[in-house]
């Protein structure tokens, strides 16, 4: 498979020497994201996000199946990351690369490992069956900081998903199609973010917030900062790269946290959106059979 | 049953060569082409192009089903496309599904044995207006037609575009891809037919897929001439001269 072509040495100084005098290509502020732009599919559970050129898709489902024997009073949670030949054709099937190894990780710790989603109600019969959520990430095109747009697709993508619901009578457990009772939601907890900051210069003292796929060829370090619109940060990742001053990077986490409580805000509002696009007649409320929490 | 009219868009993909979503009955796909590209050595043919279909599916990881639309289109494509004006080379054709249609009436399991017949059309459809956006040379361009033969009061009759409930009652179904110049190209079926069933439903799915084509120049349609689908060749060809005005516009 042909490699993906680096940068040029010009274009390597021109991204380099604008940083230091401020500038970006695309006339952004060193501390802007691209226009975040979140479409709602017609089924639950499907988040197509764009930022900037970068498009992710993530698809929320779920199936009923045995929990594992050494969790048996918890559901499944997985989520599946893998980066296709549409990205760049130098991926190829079966053969993770370095960036879907990362973003999978940071995907898993933001997301599961921070408790978002409560796998405890996902449980149907303990030790018997239990619920599979699986959110798959598909990256139609990557122009730069897909750790961020795949993290908010997948949030969303659980968010506005909804699965079958549930009875058990008498020990028989009845799953409900969407014709007999209208699906329910995941039992959701906080939404957690991924805020990547890219450093730039020697020392990498320029910390630039969402940078394209040409920042990103041309940085020293990154690092990944996931917290929700509380400010508990969730988990931190710097791999490697130029070391970044400490005082520097608590001014990273006070940035991040002004930019998670508008990704929050921008995501509520689109759920409330697409809750009333749905609700027509105003009878959803009627038909779900949702217990109040 | 109305199914809404096909609706498509070229070059969505900033990075591939050419790229097309497809949104026809439920089913909406994306494709990338890339080519031609080099060739990995075990793909490398010494006097043909490659080509290689990737499909993935929405939800859940691509199992053998995948691997058998990929066949099936490889084939198909590999026929259509001038793969002999590029030796050594590949052209990698990459389709994800978007969203297939939902059935209220059953949960949808992740896995699922058995062939995919009603999503090779929009596959097809798919690759090829990714094709043409990627100026891959080919021969033809192609459409695709599925039908569903269900029972009707002792006979059957032909259904084309069937809705997932009317897939469940058919007793056969047939998925065909015809050349622009209507030769066949792929057919499958699935389910217990007679001859005669099958004679009928390529026949309507001919109808589909090529009429547009022999009626090319006729300056009227007439009333009774009810068309049965969408005409897959003329959306085809407005796609693309709407793409191309919009390309060509200066300014």
């Amino acid at each position: 498979m042909p490699r993906e072509a680096e940068p040029s040495l010009n274009e390597k100084q021109f991204v380099l020497q604008a940083l230091k005098d401020n500038l970006r290509q695309d006339g952004r502020d060193l501390d802007a994201y691209r226009p975040l732009d979140l479409t709602f599919g017609d089924e639950y559970g499907h988040a197509d996000v764009k930022l900037g050129k970068t498009r992710v898709l993530a698809k929320a489902s779920a199936e009923v199946t045995v929990p594992y024997t050494d969790r048996p009073l918890d559901g499944i949670f997985t989520i599946a990351a893998e980066l296709s030949p549409m990205t760049s054709p130098s991926f190829e099937v079966g053969r993770p690369t370095e960036i879907e190894v990362l973003l999978s990780r940071l995907l898993e710790k933001t997301v599961r490992r921070s408790g978002a989603l409560d796998t405890e109600s996902l449980c149907l019969v303990a030790g018997q069956k239990c619920w599979s959520v699986r959110v798959d990430v598909h990256v139609l095109s990557h122009d730069g900081n897909l750790i961020d747009a795949a993290c908010f697709a997948v949030v969303a993508a659980l968010r506005h998903f909804r699965k079958p619901d549930t009875s058990m009578e008498a020990g028989v457990l009845t799953v409900y199609t969407p014709a007999e009772r209208e699906p329910v939601p995941l039992g959701w907890l906080h939404s957690p973010f991924c805020v990547t900051f890219s450093f730039f210069g020697d020392e990498g003292e320029i910390s630039v917030l969402d940078a394209t796929w040409l920042e990103e060829q041309v940085r020293v370090g990154s690092c990944t900062i996931s917290l929700n619109r509380h400010g508990e940060i969730c988990q931190i990742a710097k791999l490697g790269g130029t070391p970044v001053e400490a005082v520097a990077l608590i001014q990273c986490t006070q940035l991040a946290l002004t930019a998670v409580r508008s990704f929050t805000e921008y995501l509520d509002q689109k759920l409330t959106e697409d809750a009333k696009r749905r609700d027509k007649g105003g009878l959803l409320a009627e038909l779900s059979a949702e217990n109040d929490r | 049953m109305t199914v809404a009219a096909p609706e498509a868009n070229l070059g969505i993909l900033p990075k591939s060569d050419g790229s097309a979503t497809f949104k026809y009955g439920g089913y909406t796909v994306t494709a990338s082409v890339n080519g031609p590209i080099e060739a990995a050595r075990r793909d490398e043919h010494p006097y043909k192009a490659h080509v290689d279909v990737i499909v993935r599916p929405a939800a859940g990881a691509g199992g053998t089903r995948e691997r058998h639309l990929e066949s099936l289109l490889e084939s198909s494509l590999s026929q259509i496309i001038l793969v002999k004006d590029f030796p050594r080379c590949l052209i990698q054709i990459v389709l994800q599904v978007e969203s297939v249609p939902a059935n209220d009436y059953v949960n949808t399991k992740l896995v699922q044995a058995g062939i995919n017949l009603p999503i090779i059309p929009a596959l097809v459809q798919t690759a090829v207006l990714a094709l043409l956006s990627a100026c891959v040379p080919m021969a033809t361009t192609a459409a695709a037609a599925v039908i569903a033969v269900v029972p009707a009061g002792g006979s059957t009759k032909a259904v084309v575009d069937p809705s997932q409930r009317e897939l469940e009652t058919a007793v056969s179904s047939h998925a065909f891809v015809f050349t622009a110049h209507g030769q066949l190209l792929l057919a499958e079926s699935q389910g217990d037919f007679t001859m005669a069933e099958w004679e009928d439903a390529h026949a309507t799915a001919n109808k589909i897929c090529c009429e547009a084509a022999k009626k090319d120049g006729m300056e009227m349609i007439l009333d009774d001439e009810k068309q049965a689908g969408p005409d897959l060749q003329a959306f085809l060809r407005s796609t693309l001269e709407a793409k191309v005005t919009e390309d060509l516009q200066w300014r």
